[in-house]
């Protein structure tokens, strides 16, 4: 009883946000994940400073996952960052410097937090109501018909994660990989509810990128004795293997003996018994012209080596993560009775095949409906792995999140820029009466319109890692970069090639400025009738879903933090 | 015993402002989050003025009863625990001042006591007194005869019918006060709509909102990850568990809940299972495998699709369930087995061998029963056909962060207790009415309602049994008979000559249990005082029972006829002991006597208000007023007014600091305000009241007078309750509860 300790007294902090313990923290994780961004972002080491793991990344789910963050302010935010990622896997870092350089913003500013948030609030409305309606310029509709689109979706996803080390032609071959994988994944008869199969990652981690391929099915790594007893296979028809699929143990071990005692007499052995039973299933899975059993859990060796005798295949312990995969490739519905098995639990598959990787042995089950691949993903330094496979992770969910919604927008900066030029121009345009309802005046609304903006833009900055120059157009609304080390005398329009997203190129007079230097709110056009929209470069695009969730994630977020009074730290 | 101090009303103040300080900020429409952490490092997002309190972990003994006033209060009426503090360290403040005057105070003459010591607790004891005098009787009477008429009424009609900008303007200035401001207007049309929707049809309504506030947990979900405006209202139940097996069904689906495992097991607790050859083994598993098969045959024949249950089933269960196209949910809570038993009115399905082969029909009809996923979660989605008074909905709350979720939930539920508050009728003379059949129940229920924290109620609740050993058993239990019949006496006795006869006063003393509690507290101390050792005292440690706690108990007395009935009550029962003991009595009953000026003025009192508390219902169900402070501002006028014609110094004083005390609410409200300020306010109502027109609105929506009534009635309880302490004592026996309020009766 000496051990319970009294409770400390909790910290209290009034206006936190004006302390400077905040500003700091708030500058040092944005720092960290502004510098990760894009395709030539940072890459950042975590370790734990006692010899453990060393993981490098730019990934913001590795990223804050690993930071301990002890302010509450920040943690909040950390927080609601890692809850959209674990929503949506993408636009991560995007939600996360959003959030940072808007509370920045609005902070400079300095009005008070419920007109910040009413405006803000209003501002998001018109993002939102933008983005979805048909005449947004930022994005474009996924075309299922032709595989550009979603090939350039996983394109930008892969080359956005420096960390994977990935050359050109590695990025293409492996968005490839995933696009296949995805597409093995859709069912061929489509009903009112689609259900999605399963891309099992299997990692090989001595071999190149290159080596990497897809194969329909399933392969289940098995020991290389095995693979000498059981092949070849004798199957009933040329076309089918029967398959039986048991999620109970065949271990022989007694089950549900319940809460009573159980007495045995002398001489009597339930082991025995069991055995007994589990040799006559053996019996009818033969009489079943059984040619393969899986089980989850454990088969025992008897009722192996007798299956065995009989020219079945045994595979057990295959857990319980590939039991869905397993029995939804194959039709077949795990069985938990030791007697009387009903034949139409029985499960059927196209072929059965053995395949190696280096030292690896893999059964390879082939079903007729491919509703399940595996992905057999290799990178030959581990770090890269780790990171790779996350990425691809991250494209197969961008792509379920796309065959939901049929929208792209476009990316490398071009969404957030032209948004921003967007609420610019709304904010000057805006009626009397919304601000009536909102209950601000003009100038506080084209203030904090303008500190929305500028965060926008912000992200959008945090593309460039080189010290080049920013530039945005006055017609499209645009990105463009500039390489550093240009001649100061020059026009902007020698100098730009192609935007961010890689829709328009340097074409025709498209009145460049600077980016975040003031100049006239423009309503930006669309771009979707140019021709590189059908060209066959990879365009840069992000997910629809993602990015939208994260813009007013990181909105909301941003208010909440605003709105803070008083902070009550719990000292125990 | 490790330290003992004596309160000092200094302290009080002192930490009651500091807790007041703690929720100013977010106070009123336009008061700014908190950001609360735990010691698991998760955070919380809150307005809510108890989460903050109770997260504050203060070390002050006196400090931390204040805060279980404040959760008492909350969890009553899921509103108001920022406004108690407020009121509670205004009101403290200005009990201050008066006991700093000293000279002149009603409260502090008349004593030629020794030490300043006692002088100043027994100010204290009179203050408590006056202030549960007042609780009782005459802010009863100023609701009664002044503050009504201002009521408004929720309902459009008398019916009962609740119009739906009513309720949204509400619920509006409820999540004001409640939530961050940027989400409050889409929590009010969420908790509109859902209330709109779950009700079935309006005699139902007190049904719908108490299961609402029962079943809150499983009536709603939250998501986190996703925008808050993904926030939605769903139809039907959301069971917070996924499909065992899923066989999509379509049409009627019939279904059937268990509570027991289908499959049955070799032996069951208390029995054996005795094996004698291994045929005779391998034949019951084969038998108990056909019995599942049979069991689950049988389902399927009386067209079950469904099977909700409340433990996990065998595998072989699920496998057989799969081959005959029934879908199981399994390890459901038992809430929400409850919930899905009481909207349905079905019972459990038991298979026996009886059963098993006669038709089911304890099953219930669904819409639909699907697969529901919300974030990363699968959940099983049921819409039920054939419900009771409540149509089941539920709430999914998105937001970026669990702490928004939290927050927007509790507030959510807080808004459903404000409602069932708002549509209680009420008889102000609460305390007065102890109903004369169960006059015992009702002071339980007193007792209940006022009682605050645990530790204390723990005391109490030794304390009982410690008296109960004392006191006769039998004596007991006829004081608990006759109590209708002394309840009359009671009301008779008011009327009578003050010095009543003793048999008189021990009849209506006996009104209920506490008071003999209550007479023995007394009674030992007043021998201790008197350095008596006539009779052996065994007190035993529980014995610290605070005076206050049992007035609060017995409130509905006439404070001071308490006293002397104690005293006598003592008496009867202690009738066995010496004459000597007697004389002590006699000789405290006298001592008694000088402190109880207000008897003549508390007699009529009650009298009069058990008369009014008969006759009418002073606060009618669904009563509401403007929000901003015009309870407030109405009760201080009236209060003032009263004091001026009151004839009691010491009622006078005493309305005179809670009027004061009550102002302080409207001028945090329009502190940051720049049209309105608060003077201009006050001003504007104040003459208003004095011209007798209605008074002026500065913002729309409205609150429940009943929540407003019962704040100040706990405000009152607690500030009593703090001054009767004078001895704070820290004990190391009980580490879990290491302070406990100890107080000795020294008058």
């Amino acid at each position: 009883m000496s051990r319970i300790e009294a409770k400390k007294p909790s910290l209290c902090t009034n206006e936190p946000l004006t302390k400077e313990r905040v500003s700091f923290s708030l500058s040092v994780l944005s720092g960290i994940v502004k510098s990760c961004y894009g395709p030539t972002g940072r890459l950042k080491q975590l370790h734990n400073g006692m010899g453990g793991y060393v993981r490098t990344t730019s990934q913001s789910s590795a990223l804050l996952g690993g930071l301990s963050i002890t302010h509450p302010v920040l943690k909040v935010l950390t927080a609601s960052v890692q809850n959209h990622i674990s929503r949506f896997s993408d636009c991560g870092l995007f939600t996360a410097i959003l959030c940072c350089s808007l509370v920045e913003n609005f902070q400079r500013i300095n009005f008070a937090a419920c007109t910040v948030t009413k405006i803000s609030r209003h501002l998001l409305s018109l993002c939102t109501d933008y983005l979805k309606s048909e005449a947004c310029g930022c994005r474009i509709s996924v075309d299922f018909d032709s595989i550009k689109t979603l090939l350039s979706l996983v394109h930008s996803v892969l080359a956005s994660k420096p960390a994977c080390m990935l050359n050109k032609t590695e990025a293409n071959h492996l968005s490839t990989l995933v696009l296949k994988a995805f597409l093995l994944t859709i069912p061929h008869t489509v009903e009112t509810n689609v259900v999605l199969g399963k891309c099992v990652i299997v990692p090989v981690k001595d071999k190149r990128v290159m080596d990497s391929t897809v194969f329909p099915g399933l392969l289940i790594e098995i020991p290389e004795s095995q693979l000498a007893r059981t092949f070849p296979v004798i199957r009933v028809s040329s076309s089918t293997i029967k398959m039986a699929l048991f999620c109970i143990s065949l271990s022989g071990d007694l089950s549900n003996i319940g809460e009573g005692t159980v007495i045995v007499h002398h001489g009597i052995s339930l082991e025995v018994a069991v055995l007994d039973q589990l040799l006559n299933l053996g019996k009818q899975l033969i009489n079943d012209q059984v040619d393969l059993v899986v089980c989850q859990k454990v088969i025992h060796p008897s009722l192996k080596q007798y299956l065995e005798e009989h020219r079945v295949i045994t595979i057990d312990r295959v857990g319980v993560s590939m039991m869905e995969p397993l029995s939804q490739m194959t039709g077949s519905q795990p069985i938990a009775a030791l007697h009387s098995v009903s034949p139409t639990c029985y499960g059927s598959l196209k072929d059965l095949r053995t395949e190696s990787f280096v030292s690896k042995n893999f059964l390879h089950l082939i079903p007729n409906d491919t509703l399940v691949c595996s992905l057999i993903l290799c990178n030959r330094n581990e770090m890269a792995w780790d990171e790779l496979k996350l990425a691809c992770q991250t494209a197969e969910h961008v792509l379920q999140l796309t065959i939901k919604q049929p929208l792209a927008l476009l990316g490398g900066g071009c969404t957030e820029t032209h948004l921003a030029s967007y609420i610019r121009h709304k904010s000057f345009t805006l009626p009397a009466s919304v601000l009536k309802a909102i209950d601000c005046s003009r100038t506080q609304y084209q203030l904090v319109a303008d500190a929305f903006s500028r965060s926008l833009e912000c992200v959008a900055c945090c593309l460039e890692h080189d010290d080049g120059e920013i530039l945005t157009d006055m017609v499209y609304g645009h990105f463009w970069s500039v390489q550093s080390g240009f001649p100061s005398d020059c026009n902007w329009s020698d100098l730009v090639l192609k935007c961010g997203c890689g829709i328009c190129s340097n074409q025709q007079n498209l009145n460049w400025t600077v980016l975040q230097s003031q100049c006239i709110p423009f309503t930006p056009q669309s771009c979707s009738n140019e021709p590189s929209v059908n060209s066959t470069d990879h365009l840069v695009l992000d997910c629809f879903t993602a990015k939208c969730s994260g813009l007013q994630v990181a909105v909301e977020t941003t208010n909440l933090i605003l709105d803070l009074s008083y902070i009550v730290e719990d000292q125990n | 015993m490790a330290s003992a101090a004596s309160l000092d009303v200094g302290r009080l103040v002192q930490e009651a402002e500091a807790l007041a300080s703690a929720v100013r900020g977010a106070l009123g429409p336009r008061g700014g989050q908190m950001l609360l952490t735990r010691p698991t490092g998760e955070t919380l997002l809150t307005r809510d003025g108890r989460r903050v309190l109770e997260a504050l972990n203060l070390g002050p003994p006196t400090a931390r009863m204040m805060v279980a006033c404040v959760s008492r209060h909350h969890s009553m009426t899921g509103d108001g625990a920022k406004t108690f503090i407020i009121l509670l360290s205004k009101l403290l403040r200005g009990l201050q001042a008066i006991l700093d005057k000293r000279e002149g105070s009603p409260f502090c003459e008349d004593i030629q006591r020794r030490e300043s010591y006692q002088k100043h607790c027994h100010s204290l004891k009179q203050i408590s007194q006056s202030l549960m005098t007042f609780q009782t009787h005459i802010l009863d009477h100023i609701m009664a005869q002044d503050l009504r008429k201002h009521f408004l009424s929720a309902f459009s009609s008398w019916e009962g019918e609740i119009s739906r900008d009513t309720m949204e303007s509400i619920l509006e200035a409820y999540f004001c006060g409640r939530i961050g401001n940027s989400h409050q207007k889409l929590l009010s049309q969420l908790s509109c709509d859902f209330y709109y929707k779950c009700i079935s049809f309006k005699n139902g309504r007190n049904e719908m909102l108490n299961l609402v506030n029962e079943y809150f947990v499983e009536l709603h979900s939250a998501v986190t990850g996703l925008p808050v405006s993904n926030s939605r209202i769903l139809e039907g139940f959301v069971l917070h568990r996924d499909f065992a097996v899923y066989c999509p069904a379509d049409g009627d689906i019939r279904m059937l809940i268990v509570t027991e495992s289908i499959d049955s097991a070799l032996s069951a607790s208390g029995l054996e299972f005795v094996v004698n050859a291994e045929v005779q083994y391998q034949a019951s598993q084969v038998w108990i495998t056909k019995r599942t098969e049979a069991i689950m045959k049988h389902l399927q024949n009386n067209n079950i699709k469904v099977l909700l249950s409340s433990v996990k089933q065998q595998e072989i269960v699920i496998y057989y369930a799969k081959i005959s196209g029934i879908s199981i949910v399994e390890c459901l809570s038992s809430e929400e087995i409850s919930l899905l038993c009481k909207t349905t009115g079905i019972s459990p399905f038991i298979p026996t061998r009886d059963n098993i082969c006669s038709e089911i029909t304890e099953t219930m009809i669904a819409k639909f029963c699907q697969p529901l996923v919300l974030g990363s979660k699968r959940y099983v989605h049921l819409g039920l056909t054939k419900t009771c008074a409540f149509q089941p909905h539920c709430v999914i709350f998105c937001g970026p962060v669990h702490g928004v979720t939290e927050q927007h939930a509790s507030a959510f539920h807080g808004a459903f207790k404000m409602l069932q508050q708002l549509f209680k009728a009420v008889d102000l003379s609460d305390g007065c009415e102890a109903q004369p059949e169960t006059p015992v129940n009702a002071s339980k229920a007193v007792h209940c309602n006022w009682q605050h924290s645990a530790t204390q109620q723990k005391l109490i609740m030794e304390n009982i049994s410690c008296n109960r050993e004392k006191v006769n058993g039998q004596q007991l239990k006829t004081s608990m008979a006759e109590t209708e019949k002394q309840f009359i006496d009671f009301s008779s006795l008011v009327g009578e000559n003050p010095s009543c006869n003793q048999t008189d006063l021990q009849k209506s003393a006996d009104l209920a249990m506490p008071i003999v509690e209550l007479e023995s507290d007394f009674m030992f101390s007043a021998l201790i005082d008197r350095g008596s050792s006539v009779r052996e005292l065994q007190k035993p440690p529980v014995k610290c029972q605070h005076p206050s706690e049992t007035w609060i108990k017995n409130k509905s007395e006439p404070v001071v006829t308490n006293h002397r009935i104690c005293n006598d009550a003592m008496t009867a029962i202690e009738n066995t002991s010496t004459s000597v003991v007697s004389k002590q009595l006699n000789a405290a009953k006298e001592y008694w006597k000088p402190g109880n000026h207000i008897v003549p003025f508390m007699y009529e009192k009650s009298y009069k208000h058990t008369v009014q508390s008969y006759t009418n219902v002073v606060i009618q169900a669904g009563s509401v007023l403007p929000v901003g402070g015009n309870f407030e501002i109405l009760l201080h006028y009236y209060l003032h007014s009263y004091a001026k014609q009151c004839q009691q110094p010491k009622i006078t004083l005493i309305s005179t600091v809670i009027a004061d005390a009550l102002l302080s609410i409207p001028k945090i409200l329009y502190s940051t305000t720049k049209e309105n300020s608060f003077t201009q306010v006050f001003f504007k109502a104040t003459s208003a009241l004095q011209t007798n027109q209605q008074l002026p609105m500065h913002q729309e929506g409205l609150e429940s007078v009943y929540c407003k009534y019962q704040l100040v009635a706990s405000v009152l309880h607690c500030v009593a309750k703090l001054l009767t302490i004078d001895l704070i004592i820290g004990i190391r026996r009980l580490p879990q509860k290491t302070e406990v309020n100890d107080s000795e009766e020294d008058l």
